[in-house]
């Protein structure tokens, strides 16, 4: 069975080895440091533990655990501001009209403008599994435990969500959005500034791309293809949150200008069909599977389970599910279909 | 003789045989008859001070007065960017630093300016092939400064050139090509003949106004820009030797650079002394070279007349010429005239003593 479940310290060097198997990506929230993502589960755990006031931006990182052999497989998290308290950068898409009534002609020219327009929405983020479980339902309960989570602690989280999809990256490892634009004002390749910005802050790698706004079309025809478009290994987490009710607005990552999914917090599909129900015992290992979730903050239990009938606001479950929620008859749950 | 005078109705037929021949990239001389006749009509108007000081447009032509034919001709506008927007791009540095990540790199970036609104601005300077050498161009140009000098309320403080950028022999250039045509769908020469038709601004007002950093830009682009034509080296030289330099600013178009001097810095305004006019008989010298003759000019505003002679001419106090070349440059004895050696680095100053009281005779 699969378990979802706040991250904790000794989960550092699992994380580590699933965040070092993602490859170069400048815009993951996933630091491929140890020391870096020993800070970042700490302040995880404070933030479960509601020591993080909302002022300091709670971030929340989750471990997809195996619970009948403790391998922990996935990880996943959601920050409560994005940004965390700094300008949280974009590129918006946009257009202006460039007419001239005299010569007759009249012409669309898109136009990158960096944007701090998202900033404190919540971020879904921090996204790894192992490549072997992508597409299967732990991959799924992974990515909507979190939105569980939220409905769990509405309070915590702004009325806006947003997720940064990877963009287009070629086998070789190149990013042709950056070396069209990022590359010029680094002067290093997409590795290199990946390996810096593990060590930096995201606001700082950001800081040194262009102020100004940038000519879509001056963009190299491979950069221009790729704005908008999600990494074809992030196709199940793209269409996954595309069900979840999100949709890619305007707005692109400032490094590999990946979309930017954005929803309403109170419409995501989890969230809205999801259903606080009394847990009860069930002798059977059947039923269609559903999410359920249960507890407060460091003790947030996420899995699957089957789910019998339910009648009225009762819920029978198997016991072994019990267990794994650290829940017993007579506890509220909250259940989402898969 | 050859002799600088405002461009008159006359002109007409040779200047449009002039820029017929010239070929692309002289915009403000396009082979029109029509444009052509109205920039006769508004320099007239010039000369004649029947339009506004700011809209004035001073054509000078450069005349053989053996063979009657006009074989030049250059320009002062008064200000540019008064009555339409004038646009160029200032070429400046981003920096993106960061000491911690090892990184300094400096951006070359086009930012659209009109900087030299209010400006005037040295023009439409041609000269015919048969009449190219022996000083011929340095006249047609300089006449300018003398110009410029005699009359400093009516122009600007700051006098600046467009020089014509890199195109190749199909009328291509590569920062069009790689900028201007991706915002207007249009090959360079026929942007360049718009532009010189009047419609310069029109066609700015479609090109972007947010900076370019010109390294997203392809190698050839950014290798032209504030790079000149090939043919536009010697003219560039010319202004440089008079004190003009790269003021950062270049053509939004073909990224040629744009040259500036204050007035009272050009050479030929340092160097232009006053003298009195002798008439004598002596004649002159024909074969004296460029380097060692002068310009002479009258000091009149209307009827401007400029050419050269020997520097022997010039004395202490006066100037002699032969009675031919008063009349040309509509002079009697006793009348003042302004003189500026016709090159850089000639017998100059003559009579220096004399060269310290430039500033008391000065007209207007």
């Amino acid at each position: 069975m699969w378990l979802v479940r706040p991250a904790a310290p000794d989960d550092l060097e699992a994380i580590l080895t699933i965040a070092g198997a993602q490859g170069a990506r400048l815009s993951s929230t996933l630091p491929k440091q140890s020391e870096a993502l020993a800070q970042k589960i700490d302040h995880s755990v404070a933030s479960f533990s509601g020591q993080v006031d909302p002022e300091q931006a709670p971030r929340f990182l989750f471990v997809l655990q195996n619970a009948d052999t403790g391998e922990v497989c996935g990880t996943a998290g959601v920050d409560a501001r994005a940004g965390n308290g700094q300008p949280f950068y974009n590129y918006r898409r946009d257009a202006l009209i460039h007419a001239s009534h005299e010569l007759g002609v009249s012409r669309r020219v898109e136009v990158l403008y960096p944007s701090h327009g998202l900033t404190d929405q919540s971020l879904l983020c921090s996204f790894a599994i192992q490549p072997e479980l992508r597409g299967t339902d732990a991959f799924e309960l992974l990515s909507r435990a979190r939105i569980l989570f939220i409905a769990q602690h509405r309070q915590w989280f702004s009325s806006r969500m947003v997720v940064e999809i990877q963009g287009v990256q070629e086998d070789d490892g190149s990013v042709p959005f950056w070396d069209s634009l990022g590359r010029h004002f680094f002067n290093m390749d997409f590795q290199t500034a990946d390996q810096y910005s593990g060590l930096l802050s995201k606001t700082f790698i950001a800081e040194l791309m262009p102020p100004n706004p940038i000519y879509v079309t001056l963009l190299s025809p491979a950069a221009q293809a790729a704005l908008g478009q999600p990494h074809r290994l992030t196709q199940a987490n793209y269409e996954l949150l595309l069900r979840e009710g999100f949709q890619a607005g305007a707005y692109l990552d400032i490094f590999d200008a990946g979309p930017v999914l954005e929803a309403r917090t109170d419409c995501l599909k989890t969230l809205v069909t999801s259903q606080r129900k009394v847990l009860h015992a069930s002798h059977r290992d059947t039923g269609d599977t559903c999410l359920i979730a249960a507890g407060e903050g460091l003790d947030f239990r996420c899995a699957l389970t089957p789910v019998q009938d339910t009648l009225d606001d009762q819920l029978q479950v198997p016991v072994r599910t019990w267990q794994l929620l650290g829940r017993s008859a007579g506890d509220t749950v909250r259940i989402a279909p898969l | 003789m050859l002799v600088i005078r405002p461009l008159q109705p006359r002109d007409l037929d040779d200047l449009y045989a002039m820029a017929q021949n010239a070929g692309k990239g002289l915009t403000t001389l396009p082979a029109d008859r029509a444009l052509l006749q109205r920039k006769i009509d508004l320099a007239q108007d010039t000369f004649s001070q029947r339009c506004a000081p700011e809209a004035g447009l001073y054509l000078f032509a450069l005349e053989d007065t053996d063979r009657k034919r006009t074989v030049g001709i250059s320009g002062i506008q008064a200000r540019v960017g008064l009555d339409e927007v004038f646009y160029n791009y200032r070429l400046s540095v981003t920096v993106n630093a960061s000491r911690e990540l090892g990184v300094h790199v400096q951006t070359p970036t086009l930012h659209l300016s009109n900087d030299m609104t209010d400006t005037s601005e040295i023009c439409s300077l041609l000269l015919s092939d048969d009449y190219q050498g022996g000083g011929n161009g340095l006249l047609l140009s300089r006449c300018r400064f003398m110009y410029l000098d005699e009359f400093r309320s009516h122009f600007s403080d700051k006098v600046f050139a467009e020089m014509r950028g890199v195109s190749d022999a199909q009328g291509r250039s590569p920062l069009w090509d790689a900028l201007g045509s991706q915002f207007f769908d249009m090959e360079f020469s026929k942007a360049d003949t718009l532009s010189g038709l009047g419609n310069k601004s029109f066609i700015a007002e479609l090109m972007p106004k947010y900076p370019i950093y010109v390294s997203m830009l392809p190698e050839a682009a950014q290798a032209v820009i504030g790079q000149v034509h090939d043919n536009t080296v010697p003219a560039l030289k010319m202004l440089q030797s008079e004190g003009f330099n790269f003021n950062g600013l270049v053509d939004i178009f073909d990224g040629g650079p744009v040259v500036e001097a204050f007035l009272k810095d050009i050479r030929t305004v340092r160097e232009s002394v006053t003298r009195y006019v002798m008439v004598t008989r002596t004649p002159l010298d024909p074969d004296v070279p460029a380097s060692e003759r002068v310009m002479v000019a009258n000091r009149s505003f209307r009827d401007f007349r400029v050419t050269t002679l020997p520097a022997s001419c010039v004395g202490p106090e006066t100037v002699s010429m032969p009675p031919e070349v008063a009349d040309t440059l509509l002079l009697q004895s006793g009348d003042s005239v302004r003189l500026a050696p016709l090159k850089a680095g000639a017998l100059w100053p003559i009579h220096p003593y004399k060269a310290h009281e430039k500033n008391s005779g000065r007209g207007s």
